[in-house]
């Protein structure tokens, strides 16, 4: 896509593919962990696989290749990072919560027990 | 230079005291004054005017409007128009000096002398227009204004309804005046009124010429109050007594005749003219003459004397005789004089008695002298008494009565015996007037302590009487020059002999005059007893009930026919009005096409891209699953709609769109948010038990295929269009001009504040409207009873599961202000811009609404929202009026670099201040709107209004009936 992207010396290439790679594995191990595990809150952490290694790969690899092809440091990605970081867990622990919640409203019997107090 | 000069002041100086006078404190005192110089200098404007008439010229201006539609705004005062115009601006001078006294100062006085000045201003253009559309523009100003003062004492039942009725009957033989002057236009081929009085011969013989005929007379009689439309006259009465002097006697209700005479040259003298307008004259004399006499509120004996005389002279106008023509103006001028001094004297009565019901008043000649001889003088010359002015006219009216009753046909022959009993009747009211409230033993029995009405009070009335009486006695010698100006202006060279002597020998209009002198007398005698018997109504015309005809029809249209259409036709279901539309919009669109067809163009395509056709079926996958969940998931297809709005996102920054893209996103973002707060309040839909019912299953089948037609269609209009070349447009134009031009390399944002700034103006005009709309819809919105509860999800121990995500909120805000600020200002050169920006900032808001809850960031925040907009209004528009202050255009931009020394240089443009107005009209707008929902979580709903009880005692009724 980006024709240049040939001229990259190979000294840099190699991290680069490297990186992409098991970024998109971590990604996908996680979207598959999604599919397939059984209980709400065994699902939720699947996707933080993606959102922890798996994104932070991909942006040291996007990093390593813009400024390597434009001979000068680009390091946008941190910001991206950030606020991943950020975002991924407070989303999680919303959702996490709400399940929690309803599960206990609903008196279902795959809920954790409470840390205060000890499951009745 | 000067004619335009006067002729433009009398039009527009009234308006310009009205408005000064409605900007005035509500207890100044001094509007009268200024109201009073207004009126003068007005008077003045038109006498200067006037000097050239008497000189043989035309003053006229005229000042292109529309030139390229062949209308321009024409003034032109010829003999005629001037005669109007001192009455107007006269009596109307007379009227504001009386009102000083007459109104209480617990009234707001600004706003009826506002009113009144704007009346006289629509008057004087009415008069002196010299196009014909412009006339009935003013025309229907005379209405609205007329409303207002008539409804001036709004809290009154009787005048919000009298005012009503009046509006409705004269606007609407208002717009049959406008279509009958269309028509009018048409055949001439000018609106134009010198072209159109030089065209009679042409229209007279016009195939078209009798519907615009009844179109026109239709205007003018319902203004006129003729038969069968004389009813609203009456119920106006419940205006102010000042406002009847003025309105019902000299002006308004003179409109009507004014356009009779105005038009005489062009549409009488055919048959047709006659037997419309005479039965109806006729009819209105005769009805308005009888009726009064059984009237025992004095301002409605006088409404229905204004009634009879006007249809005196619209039987005088459809003679289709020259004579009758000068008597009819003769007339105009007289009843003006008296009855606006008769409807002063029953205010004075009124005002210091504190009754206007003749049979409770008497003996007042006693108790104020004074206004007894002025009331007695004006009376006698509306009864047609020698020596006062309403005497010549009347000599002349039999006259010309007695001349047409040579022709043989029925109605022609029964004129002179009409005439004389429509006098006996005259002769009767008046001395009903004089005698009822003047005469017989003085009474004690009234709401005041009667005496004389302050001095400067008086003098209206003196100066009207004395006019009567100068003119009853030396006719030629003062009104001879006026009337003839008048009726020369209308009859041209064609002007009859006529002669304005008191004394003509003794001939047989003298002996009809004797006649209806003696018999009113005794007709008086006869009826004495009966009127003094105080019933209510008139004996044999009971059932001759105007309003209640007014009335049922009004039900009838606005109730009962509104009604059944809205049976028939409309639905208050919401997905029945969406299918309408979105069948009517495919059916018109597959007929304009089917001409065509419907073929891709030519178009070379680039290869798919894997990654965008991945994109894109996830983002439609997102649609069709947001509609598939709709029904009974609504979280779920929410949140389907915002998957697919990032897909669309994701395509603009494909297609290199950044600012698109940005704008996408944050829309989406609020959007989403907006929509899931208002989720909170819809009814829970619960799958009953029919839903996989057959009928059901074929009308989701039904949605289905309109659904997937229309989206089909429209895919298919868009594929058609991208590809084809586009036509050569002007978009080369704006890249390349960007930069040079409009000072920014951000074209898309230049296009917005710069070359089409004006557009954006409008855009965000309309973005402020919407948001108050809302707002307004919203305001009084009280959630449905079954959802005001706390939701299911809210209920148990979950008080701060929020914590964590609204610090982060709170944290990220400061940082959401920066970055929108930062969007607003390199709008100019890189992708940002006010709309963006101002979204932006909304969403900061808008997180912490989530975050804190309504009461908690009302208590810490205070945004404003209807000054955010407001200020963002002016700013926009102040910066594009500022370019007419250096003489460029509205919105012309300007920029230069400053040079900040050692920090470089910064780009300035005057479009970045416009950018700034828009960013906070967005800004303002959309946190209007989510204020107006977020507001209804703190909101209750109130308890329903006890069901009304059918007999309550009469003021509690009131009070409930006002609630």
């Amino acid at each position: 896509m980006i024709p240049q992207a040939a001229e990259l010396p190979w000294f840099a290439a190699l991290p680069v593919a490297l990186l992409l790679l098991g970024g998109a594995g971590l990604t996908l191990i996680g979207s598959i962990g999604l599919l397939r595990l059984r209980s709400f809150y065994e699902r939720v952490h699947a996707p933080t696989l993606a959102t922890s290694y798996g994104m932070g790969c991909i942006l040291i690899a996007s990093m390593i290749f813009f400024s390597v092809l434009q001979t000068r440091l680009v390091i946008h990605e941190v910001v991206i990072g950030a606020f991943i970081v950020l975002t991924t867990p407070v989303t999680l622990m919303l959702v996490a919560r709400a399940a929690l919640h309803r599960d206990r409203l609903e008196k279902n019997a795959t809920v954790p027990p409470s840390i205060n107090q000890p499951a009745t | 230079m000067q004619d335009a000069f006067y002729l433009l002041a009398a039009v527009l100086l009234p308006y310009a005291g009205a408005l000064i006078t409605a900007l005035l404190p509500a207890n100044a005192r001094t509007v009268a004054w200024l109201a009073g110089g207004t009126a003068l200098l007005t008077l003045l404007m038109v006498v200067l005017g006037y000097s050239d008439i008497a000189a043989g010229r035309i003053p006229r201006v005229a000042l292109p409007w529309a030139p390229e539609l062949g209308l321009s705004f024409t003034l032109r005062m010829d003999g005629f128009a001037a005669t109007f115009a001192v009455m107007a601006s006269g009596i109307g001078f007379l009227v504001v000096l009386y009102s000083r006294y007459y109104m209480s100062p617990d009234d707001p006085i600004p706003r009826f002398f506002s009113f009144l000045l704007a009346f006289m201003g629509s008057m004087m253009g009415l008069v002196l227009s010299a196009n014909l559309i412009q006339l009935v523009f003013f025309w229907e100003l005379t209405s609205l204004f007329s409303f207002l003062l008539i409804g001036y004492w709004q809290n009154l039942a009787a005048a919000r309804d009298g005012a009503r009725m009046a509006l409705t009957v004269t606007a609407g033989g208002g717009l049959a005046l406008f279509a009958g002057v269309l028509v009018l236009g048409h055949i001439v081929g000018s609106y134009e009124l010198d072209a159109v009085l030089a065209a009679g011969n042409l229209v007279r013989a016009h195939p078209l010429y009798l519907p615009a005929l009844v179109l026109i007379l239709l205007g003018a009689m319902t203004k006129s109050a003729q038969f069968p439309f004389h009813f609203w006259l009456p119920h106006a009465m419940a205006a102010p007594t000042p406002v009847s002097a003025y309105l019902h006697s000299a002006t308004l209700v003179k409109a009507g005749i004014f356009l009779l005479a105005r038009l005489w040259p062009v549409l009488a003298g055919t048959d047709a003219w006659f037997w419309i307008l005479c039965p109806v004259g006729l009819i209105t004399l005769l009805v308005g003459a009888y009726v009064a006499i059984f009237q025992h509120d004095m301002k409605a004996l006088l409404a229905y004397s204004t009634i009879s005389h006007l249809g005196l002279i619209t039987l005088l106008l459809s003679l289709n005789s020259d004579l009758a023509m000068v008597a009819a103006v003769f007339h105009i001028i007289n009843h003006a004089t008296f009855k606006a001094s008769l409807f002063m004297a029953a205010g004075i009565i009124d005002h210091e008695t504190g009754t206007r019901d003749i049979r409770r008043l008497s003996g007042l000649n006693q108790s104020m002298p004074f206004t007894a001889r002025l009331a007695l003088v004006a009376a006698g010359a509306m009864a047609g008494v020698p020596l006062l002015n309403g005497f010549i006219s009347k000599e002349m009216f039999f006259t010309e009565a007695l001349t047409a009753a040579t022709t043989p046909t029925l109605l022609h022959s029964i004129l002179p015996i009409a005439a004389t009993l429509a006098s006996i009747l005259a002769v009767t009211y008046s001395l009903r007037f004089i005698h009822g409230a003047f005469f017989g033993p003085e009474t004690d029995d009234l709401p005041k302590k009667p005496h004389e009405p302050p001095q400067f009070m008086r003098v209206p009335v003196e100066i009207l009487v004395f006019a009567c009486m100068v003119v009853g006695i030396l006719p030629s010698a003062t009104v001879g020059p006026l009337l003839d100006l008048a009726a020369r202006s209308i009859l041209g060279d064609a002007t009859p002999e006529y002669s304005l002597a008191v004394w003509h020998g003794f001939n047989l209009p003298l002996v009809m005059s004797l006649i209806a002198l003696a018999g009113g007398v005794a007709l008086y005698r006869l009826l004495y007893r009966h009127l003094n018997a105080g019933i209510d109504g008139t004996p044999l015309l009971e059932r001759l009930d105007g309003r209640r005809a007014f009335d049922q029809v009004m039900v009838f249209i606005s109730w009962r026919f509104a009604r059944a259409l809205e049976r028939l036709m409309a639905t208050d279901r919401l997905q029945m009005q969406l299918r309408l539309l979105v069948c009517i919009a495919f059916l018109a669109a597959t007929l304009a096409l089917l001409p065509h067809g419907l073929a891709p163009g030519g178009v070379q395509l680039t290869p798919v891209d894997p990654v965008v056709a991945l994109m894109w079926v996830v983002g439609g996958a997102c649609a069709i699953a947001a509609a598939y969940q709709a029904k009974y998931h609504r979280l779920a297809a929410l949140v389907m709609l915002g998957g697919a709005g990032l897909v669309t996102c994701l395509t603009f920054v494909w297609f290199s769109a950044p600012d698109l893209a940005l704008t996408q996103l944050l829309v989406e973002i609020v959007t989403t948010v907006l929509m899931l707060l208002g989720l909170r309040w819809m009814p829970k839909r619960i799958e009953s038990a029919g839903s996989g019912h057959i009928l059901a299953r074929l009308r989701r089948l039904r949605d289905l295929a309109i659904a997937a037609a229309a989206g089909l269609g429209l895919t298919a209009i868009s594929y058609a269009t991208m590809t084809r070349v586009s036509p050569d447009g002007i978009s080369r134009q704006f890249l390349e001009r960007a930069y040079t031009e409009g000072g920014g390399t951000n074209v898309v944002n230049v296009i917005l504040v710069d070359f089409r700034g004006f557009d954006t103006m409008g855009e965000i005009t309309v973005l402020g409207i919407v948001a108050l709309t809302v707002f307004a819809l919203l305001r009084r919105f009280r959630p449905a009873a079954e959802s005001v509860g706390m939701p299911e999800q809210q209920q148990g121990e979950a008080r701060d599961w929020l914590l964590i995500p609204a610090v982060t909120m709170r944290l990220i805000f400061p940082v959401i202000i920066a970055v929108s600020l930062y969007l607003l200002l390199r709008g100019h050169d890189q992708p940002g811009g006010g709309f963006i920006a101002g979204l932006m900032l909304a969403i900061g808001i808008l997180l912490q609404y989530m975050a804190g809850g309504t009461r908690w960031v009302e208590d810490h925040l205070r945004v404003l929202p209807l000054r955010w907009m407001g200020f963002g209004l002016l700013l926009a528009a102040g910066t594009g009026a500022a370019a007419i202050a250096f003489g460029k255009p509205f919105l012309t931009s300007y920029f230069a670099y400053a040079d900040l020394g050692p920090l470089g240089k910064l780009p300035l443009a005057s479009a970045v201040i416009f950018d700034l107005g828009v960013f906070a009209l967005v800004f303002g707008a959309t946190v209007l709107m989510l204020i107006a929902l977020a507001h209804q979580s703190v909101r209750r709903p109130r308890a329903a209004p006890p069901p009304p009880v059918a007999a309550l005692p009469e003021p509690a009724a009131a009070a409930a009936g006002e609630n």
